[in-house]
């Protein structure tokens, strides 16, 4: 079983997202998802503040493939996995029953209902289908393509260069401090970093009052 | 089988029929589905990759296309991303290269099925599909007709940008018309491309050298999120990191490039001069200036301080709305980073009727400071110099337009319009030279000047003109009223090419190039072999030799070799190697540096057809102080709320506004994608929608004294109090077949500015909720 740190995890950079929804354009284009299909990858905007004093602060989401994996813990039939291989977290849809349970349990609110009343999520570029579990092709899209890792797409589409995916050891090395101590204490979901001082977010009204997926049970 | 792969195979086959477009990504998901027992997932086959280079926006990111062939030969596009390193995708050597939504929406544009499949022309009243040989024919034959009963030299030329320098020669030089509009300074940002160039730094005044900058003013520029070219977003953001960059952002409505600033100077609507005059009191007051630079370099020097003089922070505080220290401050931090200071400029502070003042004095801030051609400033930047039409042609023919003098020239009934010095046409008033029998037809490619200003005025003329020839890739305004109709084949169907200059790599000039992905879809052919079809009939049609001119190329690539031997490279040698661009030479900064032939132009005087046209519009050489209101509308009580159209990072120029999975992306971005509504949105402040009983998701009219529209309102703080704004493209004319939103232009009339005609975008306006639901 690999360790936790040969996991792959996810990386997110507030400071260098600049809200352009490339990644869930991307994304929905790899897995041909169609334009109604629930976006595996979210790009949201938190606004807040009276004008001139305003902050919209964009964030990108997906399934972080968290270490703990709330989701896996509430799936009433084992539907849930997460590999140990990668520690990248499928769904058999064979199993699944739709009860929803996955969706409360997840922080991100990741896992998604549109397709047949079945959860769905990022797989994170894993082969194929909705959840890649199953009989999913085993082979991650990083690992495809020869001996470079190639990125999951949305990845590699980020044009703030926001996201970063790999194992936790690596990814980590290329975070500050302060993100990889928060991830830490974290359960190890996301490694995201903390806003930059002095950005128009933090300047006039704060982002601390800003509440996103990412800060909301601090 | 089994119910995992049921599952699978249902889902495909769903996207399949209802995106249709979405069939290519579909078949991404596919890899080993051709199991399926009904046949229809069949999407085996291998997966190959392709160059292409992005023209959504016409910048030329570099594309890497994954295209799967199945067992019949048929391609099909299944991923695009970027080329590392690009110039124009990347933020430089060695760094990841990326596309931009609008990029992203090539994929879904090559397959879409709502794409114009077939040639048509007009039968009875009525488009009627024809075969490519008898569309070549009827176009000669028309073209001929049209020559003998109007004059060729009226004829318009609309052709937008094109992955072929072509264009004008077929139009302009062998059938003979002076008569072209096009985008850049006719519909973008005329007084910023016109200005640069009459005040010595060229029209790239706009792209500063971002990586190298430590202090980068966004001046009414979203570069975060309004790509033109995605180095800029990456450019900036590297600065800000690297080099601890300070970024501020001058804009009426908070943006993300605002939200990313360490400040934002929330300015009053086209009071953008007056700001920059503020500017340069405060560093000529304070002797920040580079007097060097100033002493030996520029000319009109006291002119413009004598403005200055005359517009001290505190004057400058009560137009602009901002704060007088706050006015100084950037001032300072400006001067003070020079020369590694750069503005960003381009359409915000252009489509404005006193656009041109604006221009000029935001760019004499450069001049002023010396930071020309010097790193993190504004550079002088340079083309690779590939081989022109003249050069590559073998052939001597007869340049047809050369001594026609274009009608807004020629003809009295225009002597109002000083325009008519300097650009020789105004898209404005197209409209009124067809009334007056100046104009009779106009070639249209890939664009639609019914959203571009006067909207209303054009329609009409559309309908009046003799012959309406449209090459485009989907049904709009255009298309669909034309008589002849050419379906164009998309950027990734056909060979491209792309010759740089302002990049990521402000020491290089650059080549960027790609064969094509796919064979062209439908019976679409590439713009070349549309021309190259075109000249053919008429060299039967007319019998003259001239039409012949491109036989000495067998395709477009043929010609793209002759075009890049002048560089020593073939299109096989850009596009066959790990990317698909070359660094082709290296030129250095402060290019004016003993020259003495090098002039900064403060004062215009000495440009004989500006300095006409200012007189005529009753307005100073020198930088000075124009009001709002003076060329273009002024606020009322009927019509209190000031309207600007705006980009969104979705569209590119109402080219993908049809694709399915953008607009439900920008649908989500404003917050109403439960809404079935997918048009565009009027952002207005809380303050403006409260008086008039307005909630988001309502729909409202937004009526001018010429014009009226009805769209969807975002209610908003990101909105400034009595300044409203939505999305240009959209609507009446546009290529979004059901309709939904507003042709903002419907709005507009003839507002522009004087000296170049640049659309005047800002518009008196009312907004009222137009009730139900
Ligand atoms: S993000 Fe949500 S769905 Fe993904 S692993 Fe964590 S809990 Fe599960
Ligand atoms: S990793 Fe792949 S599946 Fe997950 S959000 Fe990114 S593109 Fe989508
Ligand atoms: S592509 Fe990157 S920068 Fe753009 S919204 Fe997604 S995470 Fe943010
Ligand atoms: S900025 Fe976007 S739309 Fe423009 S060329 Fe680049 S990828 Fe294409």
């Amino acid at each position: 079983m690999a360790a936790d740190t040969d996991h792959w995890v996810f990386y997110f950079d507030p400071n260098r997202c600049i809200g352009c929804h490339a990644c869930t354009v991307s994304c929905k284009q790899y897995h041909g998802r169609g334009s109604d299909a629930d976006d595996w990858r979210t790009v949201t905007h938190h606004e807040e503040g009276t004008y001139p004093d305003v902050n919209d602060v964009p964030i990108s989401m997906s399934c972080m493939h968290c270490h703990d994996a709330p989701c896996e813990k509430v799936c009433p039939t084992n539907a849930i996995e997460k590999r140990e291989s990668d520690g990248i977290v499928t769904i058999d849809r064979e199993k699944c029953i739709g009860c929803k349970y996955c969706g409360w349990a997840c922080p991100f609110g990741a896992p998604t209902y549109g397709d047949e009343g079945l959860m769905s999520k990022c797989n994170m570029c894993l082969g194929q289908g909705p959840g890649a579990g199953a009989d999913a092709d085993s082979t991650a899209k990083h690992k495809q393509d020869g001996q470079a890792a190639v990125q999951p797409n949305c990845v590699s589409d980020c044009v703030g260069g926001a996201i970063k995916a790999g194992p936790q050891s690596e990814v980590i090395r290329e975070a500050s401090e302060a993100a990889a101590n928060r991830f830490k204490s974290d359960n190890g979901r996301v490694i995201v970093e903390p806003f930059a001082e002095g950005s128009a977010a933090v300047d006039s009204t704060g982002s601390s009052d800003i509440i996103t997926p990412f800060n909301a049970g601090d | 089988m089994s119910k995992g792969l049921r599952d699978r195979a249902s889902l495909t086959r769903r996207t399949l029929l209802k995106a249709g477009g979405a069939a290519a990504g579909a078949a991404a998901l596919g890899g080993c589905l051709s199991s399926s027992e009904d046949g229809e997932d069949q999407v085996s086959g291998e997966v190959l990759t392709a160059f292409g280079n992005c023209w959504m926006c016409s910048h030329n990111c570099g594309q890497k296309a994954y295209v799967r062939e199945d067992s019949s030969g048929k391609k099909t596009v299944v991923n695009l991303t970027g080329v590392d390193g690009h110039p124009r995708g990347s933020a430089g050597e060695g760094t990841e290269g990326t596309l931009c939504p609008k990029g992203l929406g090539q994929l879904d544009k090559t397959h879409d099925p709502k794409r114009i499949q077939e040639p048509h022309i007009r039968k009875n009243g009525e488009l009627q599909k024809v075969e490519w040989e008898e569309a070549f024919q009827y176009t000669a034959e028309r073209l001929a007709t049209f020559k003998e009963e109007n004059g060729s030299e009226t004829f318009l030329d609309a052709t937008s940008w094109a992955e072929t320098s072509i264009f004008s020669t077929v139009w302009r030089e062998l059938y003979g018309t002076p008569e072209r509009i096009s985008r850049g300074i006719h519909v973008c940002a005329g007084p910023t491309f016109v200005s640069g160039g009459m005040m010595g730094v060229g029209s790239n005044n706009r792209v500063p050298d971002y990586q190298n900058s430590e202090y980068i003013i966004a001046w009414g520029r979203n570069q975060l999120n309004s790509f033109a070219g995605q180095f800029e977003a990456k450019g900036t953001l590297e600065a800000i990191e690297k080099n601890g960059a300070t970024l501020v952002t001058i804009d009426p409505q908070h943006t993300i490039t605002a939200e990313k600033s360490d400040k934002w100077l929330p300015i009053k609507p086209r009071t953008d001069g007056a700001l920059a005059l503020a500017m340069a009191n405060v560093i000529i007051e304070e002797d920040r200036y580079d007097e060097d630079f100033v002493e030996n370099y520029t000319h009109g020097f006291d002119a413009y301080a004598e403005a200055a003089a005359d517009m001290p922070p505190e004057r400058a505080a009560d137009i602009t709305g901002l704060d007088a220290e706050d006015i100084r401050k950037v001032a300072r931090g400006f001067a003070e980073a020079a020369p590694q200071a750069g503005i960003s400029v381009w359409t915000g502070t252009a489509q404005v009727g006193n656009g041109w003042k604006a221009t000029q004095n935001i760019t004499a801030l450069n001049g002023l400071v010396g930071n020309i051609d010097r790193p993190g400033g504004l550079r002088l930047w340079k083309y690779a110099s590939t081989a022109s039409f003249g050069e590559v042609c073998e052939q001597d023919y007869t340049n047809r337009a050369e001594f026609k003098e274009p009608a807004i020239n020629k003809y009295d009934e225009y002597s109002d319009y000083p325009v008519r010095h300097i650009t020789g046409i105004a898209h404005n008033l197209v409209p009124e030279m067809v009334e007056n029998g100046h104009i009779n037809g106009i070639v249209v490619h890939h664009d639609d000047p019914l959203k571009d200003g006067n909207a209303d005025a054009w329609v009409e003329a559309l309908d009046a003109m003799d012959l309406v020839l449209s090459i485009d890739a989907y049904w709009n305004g255009v298309s669909r009223n034309a008589d002849i109709v050419l379906p164009e084949a998309t950027q990734l169907e056909k060979d491209t090419l792309g010759t740089g200059n302002w990049s990521a790599y402000p020491k290089h000039t650059w080549v960027t190039g790609s064969k094509a992905a796919v064979d062209p879809q439908w019976n679409t052919k590439p713009d070349f072999d549309i021309l190259v079809g075109i000249a053919d009939a008429m060299a039967e049609e007319t019998g003259n030799d001239d039409w012949t001119v491109f036989e000495q190329w067998d395709t477009h690539e043929d010609f793209i070799d002759d075009e890049l031997s002048a560089i020593d490279l073939t299109l096989e040698d850009i596009d066959s190697g790990e990317v698909n661009y070359e660094l082709v030479d290296e030129f250095e900064y402060e290019s004016w540096e003993g020259d003495d032939h090098y002039t900064f132009n403060f004062d215009l005087d000495q440009v004989p057809p500006f300095a006409q046209a200012a007189e005529e519009a009753d307005m100073d050489t020198a930088p000075e102080w124009i009001p709002p209101g003076t060329y273009g509308d002024e606020l009322s009580e009927d019509y209190p709320l000031e309207f600007y159209d705006v980009r969104s990072v979705f569209f590119s120029h109402a080219s993908n506004q049809p694709q399915e999975r953008l607009r439900d992306q920008f649908a989500k971005r404003n917050e109403l994608a439960d809404e079935d509504y997918r048009g565009n949105y009027l952002h207005i402040n809380p303050e403006d929608a409260d008086k008039r009983g307005i909630s988001s998701g309502d729909m409202v009219t937004v009526e001018s004294e010429t014009g009226s529209g009805e769209l969807m309102a975002v209610v908003s703080e990101r909105a400034r109090p009595g300044f409203v704004t939505a999305e240009y493209g959209f609507g009446e004319t546009s290529a979004t077949p059901d309709g939904e939103g507003m042709n903002t232009m419907t709005l507009h009339h003839k507002q522009m500015d004087p000296i170049t005609g640049q659309v005047d975008r800002h518009i008196a306006v009312e907004v009222t909720s137009s009730g139900g639901d």
